[in-house]
């Protein structure tokens, strides 16, 4: 019990870290995949380091505020995740974090930050409703809504009990994580960035740790339709991380509508027919 | 741990086009493309000035784009530096003495870096950025003080020289 507490708190701690590295293979790995040579693995720490060297600049003091409290609320829900809260409340701290991100970009008077701003609420309505149909339906395999008890000895494992769920999260996690064919909310051609334009030095730092930090909460939720199956979690993590690369490489982006449009009618329906199938 | 060595390892570049022919813009496209792929090097093309270390401009300097380019000059956070692509940013090149052509990008805003050619070969602008970068790292505080300029501009040949006119530094 006691070494159990001791790594949750280090995983809290070092998520950072690990979401930084995620980062870095990720653009490795997509950099490979275009026959590229890439970055080196510890490149987003150098970028880290040298943000913090630069003149920090605000539009005003709220937006910087909205930044930071964007960053500490996503690791609080990231902390509650790893620590097997309640999944419910997950899901609502992560939609805060969001939330926070959407009023600092609307806080300044950039029409981009506005845009993106605007995106993100949408890609936040897109992805929501099939997130909380995942969870009662883990709720109904599991008859709680704590994270822990899916990795009771007793609970079978997530993924074999309700596969269309994984496939629901599949279909929904390149909009949680700004990837193509889904990232109209950061549209780096297209909008610059969104939310995060008008961000600069230490501020910028903020959103780009909480970048890092979104990887290692997406690849949680994906780990636990594993449940106490390590091997297997680890597979699914793995085999998720490719399958997200290699679609961010190979689609373009589809405009807001669309992805809204196959949110609603793809990815809702699977999930709610998988409700229905762990109902009966 | 110094911070002033990371400048050097993730330099951010945003890339402008001042009335350029787009021979040079497509040369540094060709940079992010796989052949050379400046990303190697953890160079990314970001696209917004207030989290840019490298302004990369092309084209000489038209009365539309003048206010623009200070205007992203005085966005980016210091430290920062300034690389000109090709004949037209350094020069005017065979733009120079036409109507509506105010000349070299350093009429307007201080330029660290010339990379010449017509268009600039991708060759040599990873070379000019390499330049850039060990600039970058030698920026200290006092550089980015602002000055003040002492004396009205000098028009010879139908340009404005502002090179000599720069004042003490209050």
């Amino acid at each position: 019990m006691m070494s159990n507490l001791l790594i949750c708190i280090s995983l809290v701690i070092l998520a950072p870290i690990i979401g930084g590295l995620v980062y870095g293979i990720e653009r490795k790995v997509k950099a490979r995949m275009q026959r590229r040579i890439g970055p080196p693995i510890m490149q987003p720490f150098y970028d880290f380091m040298k943000l913090a060297d630069k003149r920090a600049m605000i539009v005003h003091s709220a937006h910087a505020f909205f930044g930071i409290m964007h960053f500490v609320s996503l690791w609080f829900a990231l902390g509650v995740l790893i620590f097997g809260g309640d999944l419910i409340l997950v899901i609502f701290l992560h939609l805060m974090s969001t939330a926070l991100l959407i009023l600092g970009g609307f806080s300044t008077r950039s029409i981009f930050s506005h845009l993106g701003a605007n995106r993100s609420a949408i890609s936040a309505l897109a992805y929501e409703p099939v997130l909380i149909l995942i969870a009662v339906s883990i709720y109904m395999v599991t008859g709680s809504f704590d994270i822990s008890s899916i990795f009771d000895a007793n609970v079978p494992v997530l993924l074999y009990k309700m596969p269309l769920a994984f496939v629901a999260l599949l279909l929904i996690l390149p909009i949680k994580l700004k990837k193509s064919p889904f990232d109209v909310a950061e549209a780096h051609q297209e909008i610059t960035g969104g939310a995060e334009i008008e961000y600069s030095g230490i501020f910028f730092e903020f959103l780009y740790t909480a970048k890092w930090l979104d990887y290692v909460f997406c690849y949680a939720l994906v780990f636990i339709f594993a449940g106490n199956n390590l091997i297997l979690g680890a597979g699914l993590v793995i085999g998720t991380f490719l399958y997200i690369n290699a679609l961010d490489n190979s689609t373009a982006r589809v405009n807001y509508r669309q992805m809204l449009r196959f949110a609603l009618a793809v990815a809702l329906p699977i999930a709610f027919i998988n409700l229905l199938i762990t109902i009966f | 741990m110094e911070l002033r060595k990371f400048r050097k390892k993730s330099p951010w570049i945003l890339h402008y086009n001042a009335g350029s022919c787009n021979g040079c813009d497509i040369e540094i496209l060709a940079c992010l493309a796989p052949k050379y792929d400046i990303e190697r090097f953890g160079m990314i093309n970001t696209g917004n000035p207030k989290q840019s270390d490298i302004l990369l401009i092309t084209g000489p300097v038209t009365k539309r784009s003048r206010e623009r380019i200070v205007e992203l000059y005085a966005q980016m956070p210091e430290p920062k530096v300034v690389v000109c692509c090709g004949s037209c940013a350094s020069t005017g090149g065979v733009f120079r003495g036409m109507y509506n052509i105010e000349g070299g990008v350093d009429q307007y805003i201080p330029v660290d870096v010339y990379v010449a050619g017509c268009a600039c070969r991708p060759e040599q602008i990873i070379d000019g950025v390499v330049v850039a970068l060990g600039i970058l790292e030698e920026k200290n505080k006092e550089i980015e003080k602002s000055i003040k300029l002492a004396k009205a501009p000098v028009i010879e040949e139908s340009q404005v020289n502002r090179r000599e006119i720069a004042g003490t530094i209050f």
